[in-house]
């Protein structure tokens, strides 16, 4: 359609003869852009009109309510917890640093632990090598103590022994040597019950077979003879009768030996 | 200037400051009291969803992005607070319909003066009669401001779409007006 007759359908829609179909081309006019509303007089008018209806002014009371109402959800917004707010961005930042430096502070903390730790380790070699030094200590003033001339030092280094876990081959002969040779009895006597715990081992029970032979005091060779009786020590029987036929041998010891002899046969 | 424009406002509202809510409520009390008298020309009625329009604004808050316009939003509530409100009220309205001729008769008579203020009066009265959407779409183009384009986006339709309805609401509006001027 031309704009001419655009303009006539106006003037008959102003006029108020256009038809149902006439106003159905109007609206679609109306609706592409081609025709303004303000080109339609009469409702142009009325629209006009309208706007001049008078609305009264709200009263006080609205105001009233409305800000009674805002104070209201003020003081519930300071109340409620709300999970929204909890992981909003200004709220979560110091929360998230906190943690962040909380897992960091732990982790270097834990750097530095952990050498500790192993570290333990470490001592616990070095508190080994410590006490294998004390043991060695402890021989070396017991080998030393059993060359002085008083037997009261003497007994004291033997009685050194039994406070060592784990004595040295060394240890034992010097045992040996005093159970044979001292002079005084009392440390001979210690010395084989220094001896006793180690008589186990197959080296020192020999090494205690032959030493009967060499022993003159009584009380030695009744010890001696009970304990090869409390060890069972069959071969011990040969020493033993060298004994029996030696005349010095007192004849309560002969006796002790015989009951051994019966005993080990 | 940016720091009181509506959208500025409101998202301060939405993060929390309250109080911004009243420059908004200063700002529209009077724009959305209009829309809820020429609805319902019920001034006591028309303060009570003003007050609901704020409630709703407030309750979902959190809601407003800021990327649209806030009279758009703010007349989107406003619509389904008027909507919710006749819906309650279908019977009340029935009955309101019916005691209607008695207040035309007294206000008739009121009104029987000067030319003008009984042509204003008829104007009113066939307001009234229109359908609520079309009332509606009257409301908002004439006595809001709002360009069709805004309206359309209230609406959810097209400019042009607006445009149609509002020349057939005037339409209809005249039509009604005609036959009242005829009756008294």
């Amino acid at each position: 359609m031309e704009r001419n007759e655009i303009k006539a359908l106006l003037v008959k829609y102003n006029a108020g003869q256009a038809s149902a179909e006439e106003v159905n081309i109007l609206e679609k006019y109306i609706e592409a852009g081609v025709i303004d509303l303000s080109e339609l007089q009469e409702l142009q008018v009325i629209g006009e009109q309208i706007m001049q209806l008078e609305v009264p002014a709200p009263s006080l009371q609205l105001d009233d309510n409305f800000y009674q109402m805002l104070a209201q959800e003020k003081k519930s917004q300071l109340n409620s917890f709300s999970w929204k707010k909890f992981f909003a961005w200004p709220e979560m930042l110091p929360r998230l640093a906190f943690a962040s430096v909380t897992l960091l502070a732990g982790l270097a903390i834990g750097y530095w632990v952990r050498p500790q730790a192993s570290e333990g380790t470490a001592n616990n070699g070095q508190i080994a090598e410590l006490s294998q030094q004390v043991t060695d200590l402890k021989e070396m003033m017991m080998l030393s103590l059993l060359e002085k001339e008083s037997a009261t030092d003497r007994l004291k280094a033997v009685s050194l022994t039994q406070e060592m876990d784990q004595v040295s081959t060394k240890v034992t002969r010097a045992l040996f040597e005093t159970l044979n040779n001292d002079s005084n009895v009392n440390v001979r006597l210690a010395a084989l019950d220094a001896l006793k715990p180690y008589a186990r081992e197959s080296s020192v029970r020999e090494e205690l077979i032959r030493s009967i032979a060499k022993q003159e005091s009584p009380l030695v060779q009744v010890e001696l003879a009970e304990m090869m009786a409390a060890l069972q020590e069959k071969s011990s029987v040969k020493e033993l009768e060298k004994l029996l036929q030696q005349q010095n041998t007192a004849k309560e010891v002969k006796q002790k030996i015989r009951e051994t002899i019966q005993v080990l046969i | 200037m940016d720091a009181l424009t509506d959208n500025a406002l409101m998202l301060k509202v939405r993060d929390g400051d309250l109080d911004k809510m009243s420059l908004l409520f200063e700002r529209y009390k009077k724009p959305l009291f209009g829309f809820f008298y020429h609805m319902n020309k019920d001034a006591e009625l028309s303060e009570d969803l003003v007050q609901n329009v704020f409630l709703r604004i407030l309750k979902y808050r959190y809601l407003f992005r800021g990327d649209g316009d806030f009279r758009t939003w703010m007349f989107h509530i406003a619509r389904n607070v008027s909507h919710d409100h006749f819906r309650k009220n279908k019977i009340a309205a029935k009955d309101s319909l019916e005691t209607w001729q008695d207040r035309l008769g007294s206000d008739e008579n009121r009104s029987s003066g000067i030319q003008r203020e009984e042509e204003m009066h008829l104007l009113s009265m066939a307001m009234d009669r229109l359908p609520e959407d079309k009332r509606e779409i009257l409301v908002l183009s004439k006595f809001q401001d709002k360009k069709y384009k805004e309206i359309g986006e209230i609406l959810g339709c097209t400019e042009g779409a607006v445009k149609v309805k509002v020349f057939r609401a005037l339409q209809e509006l005249k039509e009604m007006y005609q036959k009242l001027e005829t009756r008294y």
